[in-house]
This record gives C-alpha cells, sequence and structure tokens, in this order.
C-alpha cells in the first residue's frame, strides 16, 4: 500500500516576509513534518512511501533521519522510496513531475508540503487521488495548518480504505483563469490586477485589484478570499462561488478590513459582489494587467488579450481531516481492547 | 466593461525609467561581453570575473538609490559599479591599467572604486564587502541622512564570518542596511547546494532576527519590486533587510575557467531566463517602451563600448613615479 509525499523546498520564502511578517518554515521543519507523517503512515498499515527530491535539503535530511533510525528503538517506518527519476529544475514542475511519478506508481493518497501554490500545482497533477495539503507557505488560505502526525494518521486511513473515500474526502471546487493559449488552476482565488509584471509574485496592494473570484470565502480565511469572506461567505464545501468588483476604499460601496496575507490587515473596497455559478465563464475587463492565481501574479495580460475565468466542480479529492478521525473514532479504528485486562477488571 | 491601467503601483516605473533600466543592463552586458573577448587577447592584467547574466540585481537594486547611499560590491564587481553610475571609460582604463582609470590603473578589475558616487569598491576578499556596509550604514543612522547601504555579497561569502557578523551587528543597531545575496550557484567551483548548511541564504535572515527574502534574478521586475520595499523600510528606520538573489552567471568563475563543474544551465539560461530578454518583451508587450527606442539604446552602448576600449588601450599606464601617490589620504 504506496502514498506519495512532495515537499517544496521553496515555499514560505518570498516577498511576503518582508513585507508583511509572513511565517518562515525552515527546511529542517519540513523534513520533520516528513517524518512525523512516515511514523503515522506506518501506524495504520502503509507499508510504502514515495518520498519527492529536492536540492533544499529536505530529502537529504530525511534520507539522513532514515539511515540514521535505531532498530528496536525508533518506530516503524514504511519502505521509503525516493522519486528521483527527473532532473531537478528549481521550478513549479518539480512538483508535478514527483505527483505524476507518485500517481503513476500507484500512490493512494497524496500530501503535499507547501502553501496555496503549491497545492495548487499537486492538485492539477494528482487527478482522483486523494489530496492532503499541508500548510508551510504563506497564505495558506486552502492547506490546513495541521499537525502532520494527525493529519498523516487521516491521510493513511483513506489510502488503505480503512475510511472510504465517500467518507473521508471532500471534491473540492477549481478555478480555471486562461488567456490565449496560457492557463492557471486556481484552488482559492483568481484576481486582476493593474500591477504590469508578475515581478514578486505576490501581491500585497489591494489598490490594484480589479475583479475577484473566489471558490470559497471563509470569514475566518486569510489572503484576498477574506474579503469575500467577511462580506459574502460562501462554505468551503458547497460548489458556488462568488464574484467581485472592486474598487478604491473611498469610492466602494463596502470596505472590508481584511487580512490579505499574514501580518497585513488593510481596507479593501468592494462595489459589487454575486454568486458564481459553477460553469459560468467570466470575462475580465481588464487590459495589460496580470491575473493572479491564490494570491500569486502568473500571467502577464497585453493590451489587447482578454482573459476569461471559470468555475470549474472537479477539482481535487481532499482529505478531510477531522472527518476521518472522526469516522476512526466511532468505528474504534485507532483503539483495540485488551480482553485480559477487562476480564481482570471483571474479576476484581 | 474595460479596465484601463490608469493606477499604476507606486514603485512601477515609468516609460523613462524603464528605459533608463534598461540601458543600465544592456550596458553591464556589453561591458562583460566585450571583456570576455579583449580578456582573450592578453592585453588585460590580472584577473577578471564577469557579471553577464546577473545585470537585474544590481540594476534592480540601484535603481532606488541616490548620493546619499553607499554600495559595497565583490570581485564580481562591474555591474554594481555601472549601476551606481561609475563612469564606463574610467572603469574600462582602470582594467586596463591605465593612468586615466578609475583608480589610476592601480586597482584593475577587482578593485574599482568611486566614493564620489557612493561605490565604495569591488573587494578581492569574499565577505569583505559587508562589515563596510555597517560602517556607512551607521553613519547614514547616526546623521540622519536617510541614506542606505547595500552590501552586495555572493553565495561563497554568505559562508565568511565577516558577512554573519556584519548581518547581526546591522540587526542588533538596526542600520539601514540592505544584504543582497547574490547566489549564482557556484562559489568559485563549489555548488552552493553543497557548501550552503541552510541552503538557502535568506533562511539565515531569521536567525539575526530580519527579513529574508528570495527573488528571481532573472527577473528585473521582482529585484526592482523587493528592493523598493527593502530600501524604503530601511529609509523609514525599519532595520536591515537580506534579499536573496538566485540566477546563474554566464561564464565562468574567471575568465579562462574550464567550467567542468556544471553543464547546460548556461545555454537554457540564455535562451529561456534572460533579464534583457525578459524585459524587453514584457515593456514592449504592454506599449510602455517601444522596441525601437531599445534598439537606439542597444546601438548607443555598443558605441560606448566601442570608444571605452579605444580609449582605455590608447591611455598611458602608470609610471614608477605613480607608486608614491595615492597611498595615504590626509583627513
Amino acid at each position: 500500500m504506496t502514498v506519495g509525499v512532495v515537499a517544496n523546498p521553496a515555499s514560505g520564502r518570498d516577498i511576503r516576509r518582508l513585507v508583511a511578517q509572513a511565517s518562515v518554515f525552515p527546511t529542517a521543519e519540513k523534513a520533520n513534518m516528513v517524518q512525523r507523517l512516515l511514523t503515522a503512515f506506518a501506524s495504520v498499515g502503509v507499508t510504502r512511501a514515495l518520498l519527492s527530491t529536492d536540492l533544499g535539503g529536505i530529502s537529504a535530511a530525511v534520507l539522513r533521519a532514515l539511515r540514521g533510525r535505531r532498530p528496536g528503538r525508533d518506530g516503524g517506518w514504511p519502505d521509503v522510496v525516493f522519486c528521483d527519476d527527473d532532473a531537478i529544475t528549481g521550478t513549479a514542475r518539480d512538483t508535478t513531475n514527483a505527483v505524476r511519478r507518485m500517481v503513476a506508481d500507484g500512490a493512494r493518497l497524496i500530501v503535499c508540503l507547501g502553501g496555496d501554490g503549491t497545492a495548487r500545482v499537486a492538485a492539477a497533477a494528482c487527478g482522483d487521488v486523494p489530496l492532503l495539503a499541508l500548510s508551510t507557505g504563506t497564505n495558506n488560505a486552502f492547506p490546513r495548518m495541521r499537525e502532520a502526525t494527525v493529519a498523516g494518521l487521516a491521510g493513511g486511513l483513506v489510502a488503505t480504505g480503512a475510511v472510504a473515500a465517500e467518507t473521508g474526502t471532500r471534491r473540492a471546487t477549481v478555478l480555471h483563469a486562461g488567456v490565449a493559449d496560457r492557463g492557471e488552476t486556481a484552488l482559492v482565488d483568481v484576481c486582476a490586477s493593474r500591477s504590469r509584471h508578475i515581478g514578486s509574485r505576490a501581491l500585497w496592494h489591494p489598490e490594484t485589484i480589479t475583479e475577484l473570484f473566489c471558490t470559497f470565502a471563509e470569514p475566518d480565511g486569510i489572503g484576498l478570499s477574506s474579503v469575500a469572506g467577511q462580506l459574502c461567505p460562501s462554505p468551503r464545501d458547497e460548489p458556488e462561488g462568488v464574484a467581485l468588483t472592486l474598487a478604491p476604499p473611498e469610492h466602494a460601496r463596502w470596505v472590508v478590513h481584511a487580512p490579505i496575507a499574514p501580518g497585513l490587515v488593510v481596507p479593501v473596497g468592494v462595489d459589487a459582489w454575486r454568486p458564481l455559478p459553477v460553469g459560468e465563464p467570466v470575462e475580465i475587463g481588464l487590459r495589460g494587467g496580470v491575473i493572479a492565481v491564490d494570491g500569486e501574479r502568473e500571467l502577464e495580460l497585453t493590451g489587447t488579450e482578454t482573459a476569461t475565468v471559470r468555475l470549474c466542480a472537479e477539482g481535487p479529492r481532499c482529505v478531510d481531516v477531522s472527518a476521518v478521525l472522526a469516522e476512526a473514532s466511532a468505528n474504534g479504528l485507532l483503539r483495540t481492547e485488551n480482553q485480559v485486562a477487562q476480564r481482570k477488571e471483571r474479576q476484581r | 466593461m474595460t479596465d484601463t491601467l490608469s493606477t499604476a503601483v507606486s514603485h512601477e516605473l515609468d516609460g523613462n525609467a524603464l528605459l533608463d533600466a534598461y540601458r543600465t543592463m544592456r550596458t553591464i552586458r556589453a561591458f562583460e561581453e566585450r571583456l570576455h573577448d579583449e580578456f582573450a587577447t592578453g592585453e588585460i592584467p590580472g584577473f577578471v570575473h564577469l557579471y553577464a547574466g546577473e545585470e537585474a540585481s544590481a540594476t534592480g537594486v540601484c535603481l532606488h538609490l541616490d548620493d546619499r547611499d553607499a554600495i559595497a560590491s565583490t570581485h564580481r564587481g562591474h555591474g554594481h559599479c555601472i549601476a551606481k553610475g561609475v563612469d564606463v571609460k574610467a572603469m574600462m582604463a582602470e582594467i586596463y591599467g591605465r593612468r586615466t582609470g578609475s583608480c589610476h590603473g592601480k586597482g584593475g578589475s577587482m578593485h574599482i572604486a568611486d566614493l564620489s558616487k557612493g561605490m565604495l569598491g569591488a573587494n578581492g576578499i569574499v565577505g569583505g564587502g559587508p562589515p563596510l556596509i555597517c560602517g556607512t550604514a551607521l553613519a547614514a543612522k547616526q546623521k540622519g541622512t536617510g541614506g542606505v547601504g547595500v552590501a552586495f555579497f555572493g553565495d561563497g561569502a554568505s559562508n565568511q564570518g565577516t558577512t554573519l557578523e556584519a548581518m547581526n551587528l546591522a540587526s542588533v543597531w538596526q542600520l539601514p542596511a540592505i544584504f543582497v545575496a547574490e547566489n549564482n550557484g557556484y562559489a568559485e567551483a563549489t555548488s552552493s547546494t553543497w557548501s550552503v548548511a541552510a541552503d538557502n541564504i535568506a533562511d539565515r535572515a531569521a536567525g539575526f532576527g530580519m527579513p529574508g527574502v528570495i527573488v528571481d534574478g532573472f527577473d528585473f521586475f521582482a529585484v526592482h519590486e523587493a528592493a523598493a520595499e527593502a530600501i524604503q523600510r530601511a529609509r523609514e528606520g525599519g532595520g536591515p533587510t537580506l534579499i536573496e538573489v538566485k540566477f546563474t552567471r554566464y561564464f565562468g568563475h574567471f575568465e579562462g575557467d574550464q567550467q567542468t563543474y556544471r553543464a547546460g544551465e548556461v545555454a537554457y539560461a540564455r535562451e529561456n531566463l534572460d533579464c534583457l530578454k525578459r524585459f524587453r518583451a514584457r515593456v514592449t508587450e504592454t506599449g510602455q517602451v517601444e522596441a525601437a527606442r531599445l534598439d537606439a539604446v542597444d546601438a548607443q552602448v555598443a558605441d560606448l563600448i566601442d570608444a571605452a576600449v579605444e580609449e582605455a588601450k590608447a591611455a598611458p599606464k602608470p609610471t614608477a613615479a605613480d607608486l608614491e601617490t595615492d597611498v595615504y589620504i590626509e583627513y
């Protein structure tokens, strides 16, 4: 029984650490998370784990730990196989390659460690294999901030079939943004920005944003979707999304004080909003700016190109950690009964 | 409704400023490529270390600087000099060892300096620049000039005690200092993925209590944005920042380096990542600058470099009597 773990060495290091006191997620902690996942996997019967490789030190640290494990003292791990068949490019392509290899090699679960950007890339490559996205990035509206051990238990229970996928996973919606022959898929939000360049990717000037589309919007969210979360919440479990038209706060109908990044609560002007049904193509009015997906500028527009956005119901199948462990509790999947002790108790 | 780009982001550049940025990057590229050719003729004394491929870093940072500010450079310093406004002809003459050079022909490639421009010097000592910047940043802070100090250094220097001590001091004193780690992948022939224990130089910033960010060094706009935030923060009293700029140098560690330690990455970078190509494509796509204006800059820069080489070759060399000048300075 095989699972895959892909860890992005580059997540959590962009300019938001400079402009917004975003958290720093060191390589050593990412490697520790992988090890905690392995411990959890082994405890629920996962026998083989495929791990991504990188030049950022995560896979090297796990390899060192693997070689240093003490028989009889350290708990068991699944057989660990490093996916090192593809040349490392230092780009998002590494995540795509690793996830595809894992899926092809029979992985029944893909765990990705990173931010919204990493989860987006992994989701595009994992097909129908359940995805468990853990936060080691910046905004993290999509990946949950979860203890890896607990998340690993839940993921492992889904991978082994102890908890049925119908019970333990939720189908996410995604937003497809396209212009000419280029396209990106967002897990949380797509926005149009008057910023002319991809530049340092992150968006932290909300006054440049003209339109915002969200797959879901939670009142306690972080990132651009928090704007909608405080104005027109849209639950994660419902397929419908929301579309907002933004405006300068001094002219806007609503001004939302939104945590658009860790450490950055700013007024964002909203002129209008509406539910966004699945399947409706929306043409973006902006010319010559950029399209950002999940808070990162990705597509540069020329002055004549028109971008479109469409909400799609066929997103990744995501592990619902709470639901899986509730099911485990209800069915006693993580407990056993000690007959001898019970008998002694009865005799007393 | 079609929305136009009437509102620009505050740190975005207008057409003329974009043209200036392009001129600086093109001048660095042409300067270095010409030196690559000229060094092979044997006329240039000493070593040269070329900055080609890394132009977006020096340019993206130095565009934010003015006369209040100082920079410290590395042995690969030509790009920093040009971006900070050092005279290109004087630089070329210095590299040729001529009396008309920036340092009267006594410094050469690795010691070009022009204090009048706030260029404290290329530096043959790996990790020599960051401590100097603590000094200039302290002076700016004490005098209240609003000036900043910028230390450019490489991945090799990031492992030197001088660099780490300087970052510590800058943070303790909350100095207006910016540390720009130019990670081109190799310290001479040693891969940074092997020699930098934290793997990302930017990760070390947390240990010194300052922000550390990574930017794409092939993208002028990425560097320019990050530098804008860091420099503004420093000027306003927010303290130091570490910016790690990742890219590939197009030539060897030094001219003559056989580069047996790497293969393929330079050709890929030149074709797909090059900062000048990307800059040209984007500013013409958005209609911010016409291609003809960029072509005109290319021609002007080519003429400048031709003239610089010609004049340098014709200039006199220092004499024995020059040995005793420029040794001490009077305060």
